[in-house]
């Protein structure tokens, strides 16, 4: 089966239960994507489905043929999003595991909410943070969306 | 701090390996190769590539010392020992050292080093050891960290000086430069490289004066950020090796069972990629080439377990915990006075004289939870053993595969990622067996990784412990006395029995805050009762005080309450004698206007605590204010107002985020977690039934950093006792009710 990963077709021959995530880490060799809890709870593998925030963790990769992946590597690979940046310039990661799929669930979250509100933030980004950055994330959402 | 504070001796983790020294006669030469290897063998780069690239050729880098490389464009590579785990000393430590060496910062790069002496610690009579844990990064790297500087910015002055024709006191270093004072002429450290590194370094060079440091006390941003916003850090369970193979685990049903029998094993041996089954001591590993195919012939595992031994139902161990309460067999940690004798003449008296007050309190088990959960890549070669991984304890690591395979730890090579949190969990080095045993199994590299469900049905827990605390208050409504008994499963006792021993049956660890009591109470009696449970702990980020501290804290409260003082007042006036306590005191109450009522519907709580590092290392002072609302019966944190004397800052913002980070961290302490047993297994298995909190549900954080002269001081652990009595003490403010029991029967919005 074939999709297209951060804009390059990539073939799969595997198991197509596979999820997307162990696809995207091992087939692929992408390992920015991480994986948390494998059950959806934690969104450490947040990428993008044609632009909207999925879970890749339960998602089985058959699910995606002919369809758009996003990952963090496809993001800006050269931290130009304005969502890296503002990650940045708040110094938001602390031991940076979960922040992959933090980023990817803003960046989609900004799409939806170009200016979004503390309580948009709050329904959007579902993401868990062990390090409990979520403070910086907060404030980081606001610069990004107003960079 | 009392005096008790300073005489006491605390030990650090390690204690447990009697193994033989390490001996390092090759470690020297092997630290450039190390670093080859880490940039070689990771496909992906730790951080900032092109520097890391550069080195490979070997030549063009030049060690100065154990700490410090330079190439001749003057970018410097800064060797850090200490593993990244969220706390920052990626940035920090390296800030320390390049202040001192005036290196240009945005020429700074950093790699993580292992195998000298240099990279050592010890605390206490321990043996010492290359480990994070404890807070101690700071306290035992600054002044390292701050010579290897001053010795690397001497051998370039003295080598630029020549240069120029100049003595080095015409000279001045700057960003990398030596720069001749009269005539502005300036060399680069990079052009000076092959003279400075010939030169003898100064075991005690001059430090700069504190007004003349650079970087010190800036809020640099992290160095490490970047790599941790576009996906190229490398944790452990990033790692690729040539040839690696990947494992998925099994472990038993109950928390100490162990496999006797795999009754499939030819069955999964046949399933797609699957290369091996690999039965461990405690868990059955199936090797295949890739980790989906590993973990689903796991799941296809018939195994024959043997329970183990069972911990009690979380229910008969709190009825034990309850009963420890009132033993007559308690073993004192700390006596001041005769508390005793006032308790029996307050209550001989009856409510006429004295008062007396008398609060239970609970904690639960709770697990560390990583983000990343535990996982390592090892290759057993015939003679040698490489390790690749999220490694919190390098010599542990090295210890236990040497005695497990009959090697020399010196034959163990540690490459440290980056870890995906810890929090204590991954000193603990179980993973690591695992991934070693399924390497000598099938003869190549593996790297296994543990999933979330076992990641918190098979860790090392924070014991759970009861408190119960009582007061006798005098007509002024301060104790005059106390006596504070903590009962429950003893870390030391369960891992470090020596030092249990040696101190006579009791564990500073349960008693953190209460043995050393800061409170000024005339008469004092401290004890503790060791419960035994069959149940694996550890120690977990800020060890008992999260316990301890939420007990004393609470009561602290309802003493300041029962005496109709403010609870600020309260404290002033328990810790006149310690003026940096009250300086924290005032500072945060100033920063959350307590002196002002709160906004109507605004209730709020104050909790204080003061963190002693290992062996007297370090003593950090921290206050907070939590307030919230209450919404339909829910509570809604607002805002955390944390106070926090740390000593001189070396960079801000690392401090003010183990404050704001420590405090969500507790605050999950706080509401969700709590691991319970029932018929010798953990309940939970992920974070639908071990919950964190939520981004909606952090309050902003305002930190107020109180300025001093005292040196760095620890930081990582220190927010996070005082949290929870804080936020139980608004939420009697908000319903009336004293919540003694984590997690806090408390819904959050």
């Amino acid at each position: 089966m074939q999709f297209t990963l951060n804009g390059q077709p990539f073939e799969f021959d595997g198991d197509p239960d596979t999820p997307l995530l162990w696809v995207i880490r091992e087939a692929a060799g992408l390992t920015g994507t991480k994986y948390g809890c494998g059950i959806g709870a934690c969104g450490a593998c947040t990428v993008h489905l044609e632009g909207e925030a999925t879970r890749s963790c339960v998602l089985p990769v058959s699910a995606v043929a002919g369809r758009a992946i996003t990952t963090i590597e496809g993001l800006a690979p050269d931290v130009s999003h304005p969502v890296q940046q503002a990650w940045i310039r708040q110094d938001v990661p602390q031991c940076g595991y979960c922040q992959s799929g933090m980023v990817m669930a803003v960046a989609a979250l900004l799409k939806q909410h170009p200016h979004p509100t503390d309580a948009q933030i709050d329904q959007g980004v579902t993401n868990l943070c062990r390090c409990a950055t979520y403070h910086r994330i907060r404030e980081a959402v606001h610069v990004a969306a107003n960079a | 701090m009392s005096q008790r504070t300073l005489e006491r001796m605390r030990h650090a983790e390690g204690a447990d390996d009697a193994s033989a020294r390490a001996p390092q006669r090759e470690a020297r030469r092997a630290f450039l190769k190390t670093g080859l290897a880490i940039a070689g063998s990771l496909v992906l780069p730790l951080a900032f590539s092109e520097y890391v690239e550069a080195a490979e050729d070997g030549t063009r880098f030049r060690e100065i010392n154990d700490w410090v490389r330079v190439d001749p464009d003057g970018r410097t590579v800064i060797g850090l020992s200490q593993a990244e785990v969220g706390q920052g000393v990626y940035t920090g430590l390296p800030q320390l050292l390049a202040d001192e060496m005036d290196a240009d910062w945005r020429k700074v790069s950093v790699e993580f080093v292992t195998g000298r002496d240099a990279y050592r610690i010890a605390a206490a009579n321990e043996r010492p050891q290359q480990f994070v844990g404890a807070s101690m990064s700071v306290t035992m790297f600054q002044q390292r960290l701050r010579v290897a500087g001053a010795q690397a910015r001497e051998a370039f002055l003295a080598a630029g000086a020549r240069r120029l024709g100049v003595r080095p006191t015409q000279c001045a270093t700057k960003s990398g430069r030596v720069i001749h004072l009269q005539t502005g002429r300036s060399l680069g450290y990079g052009e000076l490289l092959a003279d400075a590194a010939q030169l003898p370094l100064d075991p005690q060079p001059r430090l700069k004066a504190q007004s003349a440091r650079t970087l010190v006390g800036q809020p640099l941003h992290k160095l490490d950020v970047p790599a941790k916003v576009n996906g190229s850090a490398v944790f452990g369970i990033d790692v690729k090796v040539p040839g690696m193979l990947a494992g998925a685990l099994k472990m038993a049903p109950t928390l100490n069972g162990k496999p006797v029998a795999v009754r499939n094993r030819e069955a999964v041996r046949a399933l797609p990629g699957v290369v091996e089954v690999v039965q461990a001591k405690d868990a059955v590993i199936v090797v295949a080439n890739t980790y989906w195919q590993a973990k689903q012939a796991c799941d296809a595992l018939d195994v024959q377990w043997d329970d183990g031994a069972a911990p009690a139902d979380s229910a008969v161990i709190l009825a034990q915990r309850k009963a420890a309460l009132m033993s007559a067999h308690a073993v004192t940690a700390t006596r001041i006075g005769d508390a005793p004798a006032q308790f029996e003449t307050a209550v001989a008296r009856g409510a006429s004289g004295a008062k007396v007050i008398e609060a239970d309190y609970h904690t639960p088990y709770i697990v560390h939870a990583p983000m990343e959960p535990v996982n390592a890549t090892v290759h057993v070669r015939e003679h040698e053993i490489e390790v690749w991984g999220p490694i919190q304890g390098q010599d542990k690591v090295r210890w236990t595969l040497g005695a497990i395979f009959k090697l020399p730890p010196e034959k163990v090579i540690v490459h440290t990622t980056f870890l995906g949190g810890s929090f204590g969990r991954k000193y603990v080095p179980d993973f690591v067996i695992h991934a070693a045993v399924a390497s000598k199994a099938v003869g190549r590299p593996v790297k296994v990784t543990r999933s979330r469900e076992d990641d918190i049905r098979h860790g090392f827990y924070r014991p759970g412990v009861s408190a119960r605390m009582r007061a006798v208050l005098g007509a002024d409504g301060y104790p005059r006395a106390m006596h504070l008994r903590v009962v429950g499963q003893s870390l030391y006792w369960s891992i470090k029995r020596d030092y249990f021993e040696k101190a006579g049956g009791w564990d500073e660890t349960m008693l953190d805050g209460l043995y050393d009591l800061g409170y000024a109470v005339p008469n004092l009696l401290v004890d503790s009762v060791s419960v035994d449970q069959r149940i694996p702990v550890s120690f977990m980020r800020s060890v008992g005080s999260t316990s301890s501290i939420f007990f004393l804290e609470s009561f602290v409260n309802e003493l300041a309450h029962a005496a109709r003082i403010d609870p600020l007042d309260y404290r002033r006036t328990l810790l006149r004698d310690d003026p940096l306590a009250l300086r924290v005191l005032e500072r945060t109450a100033a920063r959350a206007n307590w002196a002002r009522k709160p906004a109507p519907g605004v209730y709020r709580g104050l909790a204080y605590s003061l963190y002693t590092g290992r062996g007297g290392a370090f003593t950090t002072y921290v206050a907070i204010v939590a307030e919230l609302r209450m919404v339909d019966g829910k509570a809604k944190l607002e805002r955390v107002v944390c106070g926090v004397d740390c000593g001189q800052a070396i960079n801000p913002t690392l401090i003010r985020e183990m404050m704001e980070g420590g405090i969500g961290f507790a605050l999950t302490n706080t509401f969700k977690s709590e691991i319970t047993f029932k018929d010798g297994a953990v309940v939970q298995g992920n974070f639908s039934d071990y919950p964190l909190l939520y981004l909606s549900q952090m309050p902003k954080v305002e930190v107020e950093i109180v300025e001093s002269d005292r040196t760095p001081q620890g930081c990582g652990e220190v927010a996070l006792p005082p949290v929870a009595p804080a936020v139980a003490a608004a939420l009697f403010e908000a319903t009336g009710t004293r919540l003694r029991t984590m997690p806090l029967e408390q819904a959050l919005v």
